[in-house]
This record gives structure tokens, sequence and C-alpha cells, in this order.
């Protein structure tokens, strides 16, 4: 058992021309460990994500993924030199990721979009690939909408799709970038659900989220963002346990308003019946 | 009415002169637009303006003054060539500019995100190319390039200036050897509008063949 991360961030920084969207992350994921990012928009959450599999590049620091520097050559400080595609590919291999708008491929049938990166990245025979298609598609309870194609599903469907996309390639790491932000609120429970079955297979997650109920169970550390850097960090019950800093406790307010009042609310109308 | 009869022959043959013409030009005009587009695309940094030049150019001057100058002009350079060999390479070269900004509204008409994720599974930027790309950039494409084939049929008329034997050709002589004037350009109307039906038919065909889902 090593007790190196299979994520390492180390003073990752970003900008975009003159404006910094991060600064200074530094980020430890362990195998099995779940992580989830919280935090205003436009505090850099997603960009920390997409950094994390080199979608967007960053620019200072460094991610290591098991030990292997991403996106660049070399590391240090100075401007660097970009990996080649290929090596960056190799490096990225054991991360995967759903979108928060699913980015499925619409021409391809559910099976085809869960098949596709096995064929195309990892050389798999088509045969292979259709199995542990249908194998990823089952475990998110789709196994029947393999003929479909993705424009005919529900949203929560296709997010499960994306998920079974996910997991297919047998990734070690998953980066869920708000995986039910685009939902209606009455689907959000079946990606939850898939999300948590997940998490009790020991599945490795980072997950940028607004369902903050959510990320107080399932998490292992919660990450406060705001203005391009970590503010806090810990395990769910210090961050939300109404002991955080002020900023944090002003962001999780509406919240803690909400999870407080809905069983007293409740409590009040059954009074009256 | 019987006029039109005997002049169906000589129409007919010169119907299918232009639908050669016509197809063999938009089909390598296709094929160019089609390479500069993905040159384009592959080599952004390099190709961008001198594709940006050339779109310009062509698209800029009328489609008579570039079959001049290929017709005309390239003997000068020793290089002489047909009739209709002039006809195809110029009427090649400037549809090429058209179907390539087809090519281009194709792939632009497809989100980034779905690249994003080709990037994240880490397929290639070839293998995207070809299986994420390609097939809704062309289902896109396809009426635009029915619309385009079209247009490069009816254009191929200026090459009548040069005396390929080609439906416009035909009814002109026809008019100066018996000084009428209904008969030959009814039936030149006719012959025109049989060829774009022709296109327009087979491109919904084909529409609904590859593209079932969408609605044609």
């Amino acid at each position: 058992m090593s007790t190196l991360p299979i994520l390492q961030l180390r003073a990752v920084g970003k900008s975009y021309g003159a404006t910094r969207v991060l600064q200074g992350i530094d980020l430890d994921v362990m195998k099995g460990e779940i992580v989830s990012l919280i935090g205003p928009s436009g505090s850099g959450k997603t960009t920390v994500l997409r950094c994390m599999n080199f979608l967007e590049p960053y620019d200072e620091g460094e991610v290591w993924i098991k030990g292997q520097l991403l996106g660049y050559r070399s590391a240090g400080r100075t401007i660097r030199d970009r990996d080649s595609e290929k090596g960056l590919a190799e490096v990225r291999r054991p991360v995967s990721m759903v979108f928060q708008q699913f980015n499925l491929w619409p021409h391809m049938t559910v099976l085809g979009n869960v098949a596709a990166p096995l064929i195309l990245s990892k050389n798999a025979s088509k045969a292979d690939a259709r199995k542990h298609a249908l194998a990823a598609l089952t475990r998110v309870g789709l196994a029947a909408k393999v003929d479909a194609y993705p424009g005919r599903l529900s949203g929560g469907q296709q997010q499960r799709v994306g998920i079974a996309r996910a997991l297919a390639i047998e990734p070690e790491v998953m980066l869920l970038d708000e995986p039910t932000s685009a939902l209606d609120p009455e689907l959000v429970e079946e990606v939850l659900s898939v999300i948590r079955s997940l998490a009790q297979d020991g599945m490795t997650m980072v997950m940028v989220t607004h369902e903050m109920s959510f990320a107080a169970k399932i998490s292992d550390t919660v990450v406060f963002m705001e203005a391009g850097r970590i503010v806090e960090s810990g395990p769910p019950a210090q961050l939300f346990g109404n002991t955080g800093t002020p900023r944090l406790q002003q962001f999780l307010k509406p919240w803690f308003e909400r999870s407080l009042s809905a069983p007293i609310s409740l409590e009040g109308r059954v009074d009256t019946i | 009415m019987e006029s039109l009869l005997s002049l169906a022959p000589r129409f007919g043959k010169a119907m299918l002169v232009t639908l050669a013409l016509g197809l063999s030009s938009a089909l390598l005009g296709a094929l160019c637009g089609f390479v500069l587009n993905a040159l384009r695309l592959r080599f952004t940094r390099w190709l961008s303006r001198p594709y940006r030049a050339y779109i310009w150019l062509v698209r800029g001057m009328p489609y008579l003054s570039q079959m001049v100058i290929v017709y005309f002009g390239l003997p000068v350079l020793g290089l002489t060539l047909s009739a209709v060999q002039a006809t195809v390479v110029s009427l090649a070269f400037y549809s090429a500019a058209y179907f390539a900004e087809i090519f281009r509204a194709g792939w632009a008409s497809i989100p980034p995100s779905q690249l994003d994720a080709a990037r994240a599974f880490g397929i290639g930027r070839a293998a995207a190319f070809r299986t994420i790309e390609l097939p809704q950039a062309l289902v896109f494409s396809i009426p635009l390039l029915a619309n385009q084939t079209i247009l490069v049929i009816k254009e191929s008329a200026v090459a009548s200036i040069i005396t390929v034997p080609e439906l416009t050709m035909t009814a002109s002589e026809v008019v100066s050897s018996t000084y009428t004037y209904i008969a030959p350009y009814a039936m030149l109307i006719v012959c025109y509008w049989l060829l774009t039906q022709f296109i327009a038919l087979t491109a919904r065909r084909v529409m609904k063949l590859i593209a079932p889902l969408e609605d044609a």
C-alpha cells in the first residue's frame, strides 16, 4: 500500500491574460478519497477540476498524477515545454471525467458513447469494448437503453450514460464537474444515488458541487474556494459545522437556513393538522 | 410543342454535358474545399491567413474572370487546357472557396464541449476528427453541399462563352440558327430545372438514409 497521492496539486496557478483565476492551489487526493470542491460561482472550482486533467492548461505549479507530471515535460516555475498529445494522454489515462452538460456525442448510441473511448483510446477490440460498455451501463441501470440515442433520454439518464462512460475506462480517479447542476430537481436523486454507490465501492472522486447536503454526507474532504484560492479545507464536520471562517459561514448560511427550516416547518404543519 | 420535341435530342445531349461538367467540378471543388478546411483546422496558426486570402480573392471575383484567366491566361505560362478542362479546373477552383466555407460552418456547428470529452478520454485529434466531428459535420453540411452543387451547375453556363457544348451554348446555337427564342429558352429552363431537381432530391434521399432522425 503506497501512501503516494493519486492526484497531487502543488502551487497550481492560472491566468487568463491579466486575470488570475487560480493561485497557489495545493491539494492531495489519496486513493479512495472523496473530495468535494465548493464555493461561489467564479471561484475557480471548475477550473481547478479541469486543470486536473489538463483540459485547462495550468501555467504555474505542478499537477502530478500517480507521480507523473501532467501536461509539461519538466517541473519548475519557468516557461515549460508542453508534453506531446501522446504523453499527455498517457499521464491522464487513470483519470476520467463527468461533465456538467454531459458532453455526450449525440450521433452515437448510448452504447457507442460508452464504448468509443475504449476503442479509440484504449485500443480495445469492438467485442471487448462492447462487453465493458454494457457492464458499465448495467452498473448505472441503463442496460435497457444501449441502442437509444442520447437525445431521446432524460437529463438524468444522459448523465448516467456520462458516468458509465467515465466508469468503463476503469479509472483510478473520477472528476465530476457539477454532475447534477443541469438537471431538473426530480432527476437529481437518480444521479446522486449512482455517485453514492460508486463511493461505497471505494472509487476515488473529486467533485465540484452545489449539493451541500450531499457533499457533507459523502465527502472525506471538503475544499472551500473563493477568488481562485483555497480558503479552507478539511473533513465535512469541520467545514459544515458552523465553525469555519466568516466567509465560509456566509457562503453556507442559505444552506443552513434551508436545512434547518425544512424539518421545522414540516413539524409546524403537522401540529396544525 | 412540335419544335420543342424536335429540340429534345440535342438538349438531352447538352444536358448530359452540363451534368458531367457540373458534377465533376462540384466534386473536385468539394474535395478541395474539404481538404482546405481540414488543413486550416489542423494548422490554424499558419494557414488561417492564407485561407482567408483565398476566400476573399475567389469570392470577390466573378467566375467569368477566373475562367478567362485559366483558359486564356495559363497558356501564356505554357499550360494550355481544352475548353472543358479549363471549365472544370476554374469551376473547381472557384467553388472550392464556397465548399470550404460550408465545411467550416459544419465544423463550427459542433460544440467544443464534445471535443473536451474526447480529450478527457484520451481520444486523439485524428480519431476525434474522424469519428466525432466528421459524421456530424457532414450531416450538417449535406443540404448546403447540395445547394452549392446546384449553383455550380448553373454557373457552368458561363462555359458557353468558351464554346463548351453545354446547355446554354446549345440554346444560343439554336437561337442563332433558327431565330426563334421561345422554344430554345423554354427548353433551357426545363433542362436546368430537371438538373437542379435531380440534385435536390438526391440530397434529400441521402439525408433520409444517413440521418433518419433529423427532420428533412
